[in-house]
């Protein structure tokens, strides 16, 4: 892996005082006139998504199996079992989309590009900071490594009250450096700060086209190709001129590399999967870890999510994994399944799912993800996370940990829908942790009892609905 | 344009005054080879090795594995027992051009061995193993059965097309299979259709990586045994008409011996260092001081008859012996060419090396002109689309004008070699970058984006997994001309999920999409498959629909261009042509035109144009817009109206002013706006080069230098040399006695000047009369009397022909051979937008031809252009 860990030593402070001066951001559009370092232990929540689940069964090992990872970080935390999302089944829609929706919001989706609802990010930043958040923070940071894009469901996880995208998906290294630490770019009328979003995009893409007739698999010779390729590099030119960070806040550190993996529409080739390495994904998945983690730490960023691959990712992973000294797993998707396109793919572990079997590539896919989700949880809980109360922001957020399904049988709802993983952090010791806790209980009623513990006065859910506290998780 | 060794090479002049060019041209009598990718003619009579003599590319020889189980003869080769007769490397030629061309077909003269083998028993196979393959003809026992792998079909190439039962007879036979565009097969058995099938799909997945094989399966378990004659494969449909003639021709046409096909090798060869180094080089050095009119030394070294003769001093060529001949020694000791630099030492080592080699000589006349432009011989350059066409394209494809954002954004494209749509000029900077984006998005503002997607597709569904891909892929291939590749689905797909994950809706999500597209590079240019090994093939279908509709019309093709080519229909000689003719009745046909006329004679100086305002007081930007105004109405007139040959722009009584430009010509002046004026009752007046845009081409003092240049280069296609350094080009002044005329003749006459003034400026003689901005006048300011006979040296030509007025100038240059050629010459390049070298002048010779027996109008020249391989056949770099 070619990763190197942030360091937040020198940024601590210095980030929070460069927020003054910084230029007009979409972020402060609804922010409040104030901005303060934190002196007080601030309330915080995040939502983290892994894409494919656990199914139900492995969940009964508890650390001795695929939460191996968790262990070391298992007093922290609170393993929930027996959650349960079958109301979000939606018929006629693909489960891992209903599935992936239903994290963090326990509702269906609401067409393909809604959820049915808020997430609990997002309802906990509603109701501790009504007015907007303090000057120069970024309101929500939504980031993630993520290949299947079919429907933003499966890889968005923040969404405001009335079920839209909280916050533009960060998708690369460079994306979340930019909108966190970046002095960039947007500027203006939220619907103009959309559109420059997006316009972007369309460079991106625009961008990718002409690197195409540039390259080796290009149609035109080798004149023709000249004459592409300075088109290209003015459209560089024009790139930095329109869209380079112009100067990062004092302090933070240096621009990460492009990233290697695929992205935008090249990443999901109409769900036939795309090869990657256990490498370049961890190497990628790693920086996303660290810069958001840092976003954090320097108090950038207090609410969003990260996402860990998309539900019913595609991908065909290659690579030796080892755990803690030993060699968990060589993974050859393709081979292993001994076909190619998306039948290759690791997704279909888990439709080949059988409690009655080893389950061996499932098993390493699952711990191999919860590895990575552990990675982003320990750098949150280090000498460089302790806060002003002398815990960690670990111990002081809302951290919730969570997945699509628990199981990966399409054909029965009940089985794919119940048993969803789910694990959360202390929430400033609002919950239990130390626990795996058979809460046995709908989604709903877990959420909405997580934000009666965090101070929010609403409730997820349809109206009228009789709520069920489940007590069992609170501290 | 060598495409087959049956070809029986011939020397052919081009049409005109005599001028010709190194032409290696095929006889197709006897053989249809148009489209032809490999050819077995089994002549070799022995050995392993069984030859491509298709002269295509990269031949795809094939070895013989057991020689002991064929036997060769005079006729062709006998399997007698089972071998395998098959290509050491995977037949890229041949599967690249059918997958391009989404259409084949394969012919062959064989003998079955008997009426029972089966398997089917291989006999032309490209394939893997007995059940993977691109396409198998085969025997089936009494019949003949062609497997073709196609999307529609399954990787063994089944559901197949068959003959009938007992069709197949024990005798030589004569077996066509052919697949459209379409997907329909049609076998032909002697000349004669059999059957008739669907294959559909497209050819786009064959694998290519498979070999070709004769009478077996590559894994050897299909054997066919019987006698092959010949077996030949296309990239193209043979029609009905194709098989008979070449089922006519028989088994042998064309065939050569070993020795033969030895001789004409080398014969090629040398043809191919004349053509390309030779020519070119006498057309630089020699031919300025020894062509028929000036004869220095009394050699015209621009004719191989008197080029062979020699001089005054006698032979200067031996053919076969460099140091014998006097060119060789002349040139070696730096003595000419006169008053020129020395030719290289590579030049000169290549002409010594020619003389050496035999002084092989293939064409009657070296025409200077067509080697003007060697220097782009090897380039094959995208093309941008100009301003012109982006905004008649944006306008074709989303239904906005968008022209005068476009015209104050994008920079303007400059003009090389006479016209702006020069594609090696047409280059791009960070202003087109930053104009292609901002139009992008004023262009989709004005869009109604729904109702645009809602042509392609009904869903408004975001998501990828359900209608956005085809959504994507329907409006993708109209933007973009074509049809998408999977990844471009997948990145523009990509902008609508990234639009969603964003907030954005469906209508977001389109125009994100529109606004890349518009931006990408197959929107801005002009992409073409440029890969291939060296030879031209036919370009595919929607690369010819984006050439016809953007050389006739300057846009993109229009749906029925699209769907013809999504049919196949553009392959179909017929229904190309009548495309054609749909397109030319369309007013955008009449605007094309008028953007050549444009362009050809630059009236866009007009605008710019600043004569000396004491001399020129009634010049003004009104009087300059009426100029442009006056030719561009004329053009229509002669080429659409009237729909008269091109050459009479030349002489046609006829021309359109405003009562102000009336004035300004001393016509009286009648109605209010631009009208028609009958000239054949005014004297001098009448054609292009008596219009106040043309003229003031020879600037305030209406030089005859300008004037006569301008009529040798557009009009004559003639070439000069720059004049000598530290030659003095500051014309004297007129005065009492002494005229522009005067003073040409006096550049005519000096030893030094006039071997290169004496072939233009006396073009000019007859537009004495005209001044600067083109009024009429019978004296000159010192009150000189002026005079319009002269002399009309056409190039090539010995002699000059005399005439006596600028009317009798217009009616020899409007009856020229040269002029009619020179203006198909003209709107060739425009039409191409690159120059034209030396390897066009024969097709464009052919066309020429075509179009003036189509009555030599705009309209037949451009139906002969796009009609010609320059529009049919790619140019590959490589």
């Amino acid at each position: 892996m070619t990763h190197r860990t942030l360091s937040r030593r020198t940024m601590l402070k210095s980030v929070s005082a460069a927020t003054i001066g910084m230029p007009f951001l979409e972020e402060m559009l609804g922010s409040s006139a104030s901005a303060a370092p934190p002196a007080t232990v601030p309330v915080r929540a995040f939502n983290v998504f892994f894409g494919l689940g656990i199914p139900a069964p492995l969940q009964t090992e508890g650390f001795e199996g695929v939460m191996e990872p968790l262990k070391p970080l298992r007093e922290k935390l609170l393993i929930m079992r027996g959650v349960d999302h079958v109301r979000c089944d939606e018929k006629g829609i693909n489960a891992h989309y209903d599935g992936a929706t239903a994290a963090f919001t326990a509702e269906p989706p609401d067409g393909e590009a809604k959820a049915g609802g808020g997430s609990i990010d997002q309802m906990i930043r509603l109701a501790h900071y009504p007015n907007g958040m303090p000057a120069g923070m970024v309101p929500t940071l939504v980031g993630g490594t993520f290949f299947r894009r079919s429907r933003v469901g499966r890889y968005v996880h923040s969404y405001n009250l009335d079920g839209t995208v909280a916050a533009t998906m960060q998708e690369r290294p460079r994306d979340v450096f930019e909108r966190v630490f970046g002095t960039v770019v947007f500027a203006g009328d939220p619907k103009d700060v959309f559109r420059q979003r997006l316009q972007r995009s369309v460079l991106d893409t625009v961008v990718g086209q002409y690197k195409f007739y540039t390259g080796e698999n290009s149609p035109l010779g080798a004149t023709s190709k000249g004459r592409v390729a300075e088109h290209l590099e003015r459209i560089r030119e024009f790139e930095q001129r329109a869209y380079a960070m112009q100067r990062k806040v004092d302090g933070a550190p240096d621009l990460p590399p492009d990233s290697r993996l695929l992205h935008g529409g090249a990443a999901d080739p109409g769900g036939e999967g795309i090869d990657i390495t256990l490498e370049e994904l961890t190497t990628e998945w790693r920086l996303m870890a660290d810069l958001y983690a840092l976003a954090i730490q320097t108090d950038r960023v207090r609410f969003g999510s990260l996402t860990f691959l998309a539900a019913g990712e595609r991908i065909r992973l290659k690579g030796d994994y080892h755990y803690d000294g030993r060699q968990v797993f060589q993974f050859d998707d393709a081979a292993q399944h001994k076909k190619s396109g998306s039948g290759g793919c690791s997704h279909e572990w888990w439709h080949k799912f059988n409690e009655k079997n080893r389950n061996e590539q499932l098993r390493a896919h699952a711990h191999m993800k919860l590895n990575e989700v552990a990675y982003f949880l320990k750098q949150l809980d280090g000498a460089n996370s302790v806060e002003a109360n002398g815990r960690t922001i670990l111990d002081n957020s809302l951290i919730t940990i969570s997945t699509e399904s628990g199981d990966g049988r399409h054909n029965d709802v009940k089985r794919e829908l119940s048993g969803v993983f789910h694990c959360i952090a202390g929430g400033g010791g609002r919950f239990k942790t130390g626990h795996i806790l058979d809460v046995n209980a709908e989604g709903l009623d877990v959420y909405n009892t997580m934000l009666s513990g965090m101070g929010v006065p609403g409730k997820l859910g349809p109206k009228g609905r009789e709520a069920v506290s489940i007590d069992a998780i609170r501290a | 344009m060598q495409r087959s060794s049956l070809a029986v090479f011939l020397i052919i002049a081009l049409p005109g005054s005599g001028a010709g060019s190194a032409v290696v041209a095929q006889d197709n009598a006897a053989r249809e080879s148009r489209g032809l990718v490999a050819l077995y003619d089994f002549s070799e009579g022995s050995g392993t090795t069984v030859n491509d003599r298709s002269g295509v590319g990269q031949a795809v020889d094939l070895k013989i594995n057991k020689p002991d189980s064929v036997k060769w003869s005079s006729d062709g080769l006998s399997v007698t027992q089972s071998t395998e007769i098959v290509s050491q490397q995977p037949a890229r030629k041949i599967i690249d051009a059918i997958r391009k061309s989404n259409a084949l077909s394969i012919e062959a003269w064989l003998k079955p061995t008997n009426s029972k083998q089966a398997g089917p028993a291989r006999i032309v196979s490209i394939s893997k193993n007995s059940s993977e393959r691109n396409m198998t003809l085969g025997q089936d026992g009494d019949l003949f059965d062609v497997r073709l792998r196609t999307s529609g079909t399954s990787t063994n190439g089944i559901p197949s097309t068959s003959s009938p039962k007992k069709s197949l007879q024990v005798r030589l036979t004569h077996v066509v299979y052919s697949r459209d565009q379409a997907g329909a097969t049609t076998v032909y058995l002697d000349g004669r259709q059999v059957a008739k099938g669907k294959a559909s799909g497209n050819l786009g997945n064959w694998d290519t990586d498979q070999k070709l094989s004769l009478a077996n399966e590559i894994t050897g378990d299909r054997p066919w045994l019987g006698e092959l004659q010949m077996v030949a494969i296309f990239d193209r449909v043979l029609s009905a008409g194709d098989v008979q003639k070449n089922f006519a021709a028989g088994s042998k046409a064309g065939s050569h011996s070993a020795e033969e096909r030895a001789a004409e090798t080398r014969l090629t060869a040398q043809r191919k260092v004349f053509d390309t180094q030779i020519a070119p080089l006498l057309a630089e050095h020699c031919i300025e001081c020894h062509d028929p009119a000036i004869r220095k030394g009394g050699l015209d070294i621009s004719r191989r008859t008197t080029a062979l003769i020699g001089g005054e001093s006698g032979k200067v060529i031996t053919p076969g012996k460099a140091a014998g001949s006097v060119l060789w020694e002349s040139v070696a000791a730096n003595e000419m060419p006169k008053s020129r630099p020395p030719l290289s030492a590579e030049e000169k080592a290549t002409l010594r090396a020619w003389l050496d080699d035999g002084a092989e000589w293939p064409v009657e006349v070296i025409d200077p002109a067509i080697y003007l432009h060697e220097g782009h011989a090897g380039e094959v350059w995208v093309q941008r689309l100009t301003v012109p066409e982006y905004i008649e394209t944006v306008r074709s494809a989303v239904g906005v004008d968008v022209s005068k954002e476009a015209r104050e954004v994008l920079p303007p494209d400059l003009r090389a070699d006479g016209f702006s749509n020069t594609a090696y000029n047409l280059t791009v900077d960070l202003k087109h970058v930053e104009a292609y984006g901002k139009l992008a998005e004023i262009i989709v503002s004005r869009m109604d984006v729904l109702q645009f997607a809602g042509k392609f597709s009904k869903s408004r569904k975001l998501s990828t997994d359900d209608t956005m891909r085809d959504q994507v892929a329907a409006m993708g291939k109209w933007l973009l001309r074509g049809p998408l590749s999977s990844n471009e689905i997948n990145d523009y797909s990509g902008i609508a999920t990234t639009v969603a994950s964003a907030g954005g809706d469906f209508k977001d999500a389109m125009s994100y999409v529109v606004e890349a597209m518009i931006q990408s590079p197959r929107f801005v240019y002009r992409i073409e498959n440029q890969h291939g090994d060296g030879s031209p093939r036919s370009v595919g279908q929607y690369e010819l629909a984006s050439r016809l509709s953007y050389i006739i019309w300057g846009g993109p093709p229009d749906d029925s261009l699209m769907q013809a080519a999504d049919r196949g229909e553009l392959a179909d000689r017929g229904k190309l042509e009548a495309q054609v003719q749909r397109m030319l009745k369309d007013s955008r046909a009449i605007d094309q035109s008028l953007l050549f006329v444009s362009e050809w004679l630059n009236l866009g100086r007009l605008s710019s144009l600043q004569p000396n305002p004491e001399r020129f007081p009634n010049w003004n930007a009104e009087l300059a817009a009426d100029m442009r105004e006056e030719t561009l109405a004329f053009f229509k007139e002669v080429a659409w109206e009237q729909n008269r040959p091109l050459a009479e722009l030349l002489s046609a009584q006829v021309t359109f002013a405003t009562p102000r430009l009336a004035a300004h010509y001393g016509l009286k002046p009648g109605g209010k706006e631009l009208a028609r004026y009958d000239l054949s009752s005014v004297p001098g007046r009448g054609g292009l080069l008596t219009q106040g845009s043309v003229l003031t081409i020879g600037g305030d003092n209406a030089s005859m230098v300008s004037r006569g240049l301008f009529v040798l280069h557009d009009l004559l296609r003639g070439t000069v040399n720059a004049p000598p350094p530290c030659v003095n080009v500051v014309p004297p002044p007129t005065r009492t006695g002494l005229t522009q005329r005067g003073i040409a003749e006096g550049r005519v006459a000096n030893e030094n000047c006039g071997v290169c003034h004496v072939r233009f400026e006396p073009l000019a003689y007859g537009l004495e009369k005209f001044d600067g901005i083109g009024a009429y006048h019978e004296q000159d300011k010192h009150g000189n009397a002026m005079r319009e006979d002269g002399d009309l040296l056409f190039p090539g030509d010995a002699e000059p022909i005399h005439y006596q007025s600028s009317a009798e100038l217009m009616k020899l240059l409007a009856a020229s051979d040269r002029v009619q050629e020179s203006l198909t010459w003209k709107v060739t390049q425009f039409a191409l937008g690159r120059p034209l070298i030396a390897a066009d002048a024969p097709v464009v010779g052919r066309l020429h031809k075509a179009a003036q027996q189509g009555g030599g109008t705009y309209s037949s020249l451009i139906t002969a252009i796009v009609l010609s391989d320059l529009v049919q056949l790619t140019r590959v770099p490589y």
